[in-house]
């Protein structure tokens, strides 16, 4: 009898206890620098196009730093296997649309699709990386892939230039077809190329599905159709510059060549410094999740928030490599 | 075992010869650019990779299997060796020794799943395995992209006979040298190996068994073959030819990314076997076939990228290309099923 009395008030104390921590309005107690949050406790879902690869890393460890910054929010990250997963991000958003999150971060492999996704979702969306055109979205943070490639492709006709081409044409290297990140980035380098004086070969547009491995073939094919060189080689991502630009290397017509990429990341700031590759173009990761993060919280205080927040671009050279580089060490510790 | 003596040996069949000039044919029309002797030696670079991963692949065909991860496992070991560097190993030697030791462990417990926990097909096992390593390539480099990789890793997949530099000694060699200048190194390799297994698949009693348990089981039963161990030993092969693979791939790209993991290269690993006369069924295929299906698949992606083929195009083709490979195969199966019955009925008369 003691011990079902025991028993009793022990199921009675976790049942008061695990009620009291399901009270979301209670103040966090160890919240004591949660000034920017406020004091109520946030569960926020940030799903983002993958989790595997560098350039999402620092997505990532953005959106955990605000977390960690503040005590009272829960940051949860989670993303598709590859940036190719549609199906698989599909149901991560399916998923969290239907449980106890209070805000969402979402960074869209297919932004139509998750549109009809969030339909009608009531608590705060952010869009990350790229943007989603629908109501229930309350800011958009990113640079946006196009702008960020307009920029690459103004920076690599000047740098074409000031290696002494004088006839500046570009071919572009692309990722995944049909994959709207790859289609802006294009978009984005052609109107730098085209809007510095340069002439983007749009129908001589290789595609290496975004793999080092393909971009090599695809190298190999442009030195055949120009055995002359080209001035500028554009690539979605700084795996398919590197492997472009290795492949390129033993050809004197290529020795000036602009070997631009995209993401900025550890290596591709390693290569830049080794004269491996130009120039590549580099999104403020890091800054993007948290920012994310942090609108998303502002959105649940009632705050109101710019529909478009940029989170900055920016064209590493040999002069920016080595900062850039340390501030990404730093990112991930 | 009786098609490759009427073949003469090498078991090349003439129509799979025949598609292979007809479509150089087709695109040395569409673009001058194909016959250039820097662009052929550039086929002969790309089709690398996919060689040596196709001849463990036609082992396992051989016996009626499959090994689905075999691209998983050549990026993984390229990986392993990328999470080297990030350690800051920088000794190349050591690299490519634990690369293929990885690689050959990996296609070992491949065999092991098959044969000692007799898991029902080695596609289920194979495709687990390519997940596994698929995120273990991701696991072991943090999801990074691994660049700087020694001289002593890159060689094979970046060299070619004429401007082999290495440790400042211009390779040379005598007589044949200028023959075959431009002939990447990792493709004398695939030449060298293909040649070799040739021999073993054709002249050795392990060789022959192999056929043997892929063609008919049961009589390599009856015969005392240890069925296991042979299919053990194609699998742990098939990951020795990954790793290889896998060293090849750091070498022409420079870099190693787990990501890549998920790239189809088994599907043209077995485009190329099937191409060259390997059957699902077991008990069939060549070298000389298989090298002639990696260099059709090898010709047709550099015709893609000459001519600027868009991705939709490019899969479009290779779909219908592996498509049309395995209905040669049923067909080639039936017209065979049909001669034995017929030579069967003509003996009882």
């Amino acid at each position: 009898m003691k011990v079902k009395k025991l028993m009793a008030a022990m199921l009675a104390g976790s049942m008061v206890m695990a009620l009291t921590a399901c009270g979301g309005d209670t103040p966090s107690t160890d919240g004591g620098d949660a000034q920017a949050s406020g004091d109520a406790a946030h569960k926020i879902s940030v799903i983002l196009k993958t989790t595997a690869s560098e350039y999402w890393s620092y997505v990532q460890a953005g959106a955990n730093a605000y977390g960690k910054d503040n005590p009272n929010v829960t940051v949860e990250v989670k993303g598709a296997s590859s940036e190719t997963a549609y199906d698989e991000q599909m149901s991560l958003i399916e998923t969290d649309m239907n449980a106890d999150y209070d805000g969402y971060v979402i960074a869209p492999l297919n932004a139509d699709t998750v549109k009809t996704m969030i339909a009608g979702q009531t608590k705060p969306i952010v869009a990350v990386d790229t943007d989603i055109d629908a109501p229930e979205v309350k800011t958009f943070v990113g640079t946006g892939n196009e702008a960020a490639g307009k920029k690459g492709g103004l920076a690599a006709v000047e740098a074409a230039k000031a290696a002494g081409w004088t006839d500046i044409k570009a071919i572009e290297i692309c990722g995944v077809e049909g994959d709207s990140t790859n289609d802006a980035r294009k978009a984005g380098y052609k109107a730098g190329v085209e809007e510095a004086g340069g002439t983007f070969l749009d129908d001589e547009t290789q595609y290496a599905n975004a793999t080092a491995d393909q971009a090599v073939t695809c190298m190999e094919a442009i030195m055949q159709n120009h055995p002359e060189g080209i001035a500028i080689i554009c690539a979605n991502n700084d795996d398919m510059a590197m492997a472009a630009a290795r492949t390129a290397k033993s050809n004197p017509n290529y020795a000036k060549t602009i070997f631009l990429g995209f993401d900025g990341i550890q290596s591709a700031c390693n290569a830049i410094l080794n004269d491996e590759l130009t120039m590549s173009v580099a999104q403020e990761a890091y800054n993007m999740g948290y920012t994310a993060v942090e609108t998303v919280v502002k959105n649940l205080q009632g705050e109101t928030t710019e529909e478009f927040i940029d989170s900055g671009a920016s064209v590493v050279d040999k002069d920016s490599a080595q900062q850039r580089l340390d501030t990404l060490k730093g990112y991930l510790g | 075992m009786t098609k490759i003596k009427k073949k003469g040996g090498n078991g090349v069949s003439l129509g799979t010869l025949l598609a292979l000039v007809v479509l150089c044919v087709l695109i040395a029309i569409a673009t001058p650019n194909f016959l250039k002797y820097a662009n052929i030696m550039g086929i002969l670079k790309q089709t690398t990779f996919n060689a040596l991963v196709a001849v463990g692949m036609l082992l396992c065909l051989i016996t009626a299997g499959i090994d689905l991860s075999v691209g998983a496992n050549a990026i993984f070991c390229s990986c392993i060796m990328g999470m080297m560097i990030q350690k800051g190993i920088t000794n190349g030697w050591l690299m490519l020794i634990v690369a293929i030791v990885a690689g050959t462990v990996v296609g070992w417990i491949n065999g092991m799943l098959l044969t000692r926990l007799h898991l029902p097909h080695p596609f289920v096992s194979t495709l687990g395995m390519k997940n596994v390593l698929w995120g273990g390539a991701l696991l072991v480099t943090g999801s990074q992209m691994v660049n700087n990789f020694p001289e002593e890793v890159t060689w094979l997949g970046s060299k070619v006979i004429g401007a082999t530099a290495w440790g400042g000694i211009l390779v040379k060699i005598p007589f044949v040298g200028k023959l075959l200048s431009g002939i990447p190194i990792g493709f004398l390799l695939v030449i060298l190996l293909y040649i070799g297994m040739h021999i073993f698949l054709t002249k050795t009693a392990l060789g022959r068994s192999i056929y043997c348990v892929g063609g008919n089981p049961e009589a390599a039963r009856l015969s005392g073959i240890h069925s296991a161990n042979v299919l053990t030993f194609c699998y742990t092969l098939s990951g020795l030819m990954a790793a290889l693979a896998g060293i090849v791939s750091v070498g022409r790209s420079g870099i190693c990314n787990g990501t890549m993991a998920i790239q189809p290269y088994d599907t043209d690993a077995i485009a190329a076997c099937i191409i060259g006369g390997a059957s699902f069924m077991g008990g069939k295929g060549t070298m000389a076939g298989t090298m002639v299906g990696a260099l059709i698949i090898g010709v047709l992606r550099n015709g893609f990228s000459l001519l600027s083929f868009s991705s939709a195009h490019q899969n479009v083709v290779l779909g219908l290309v592996i498509i049309l490979a395995v209905f040669m195969d049923v067909v080639r199966e039936r017209m065979e099923a049909k001669a034995r019955r017929m030579a069967a009925a003509s003996s009882v008369k």
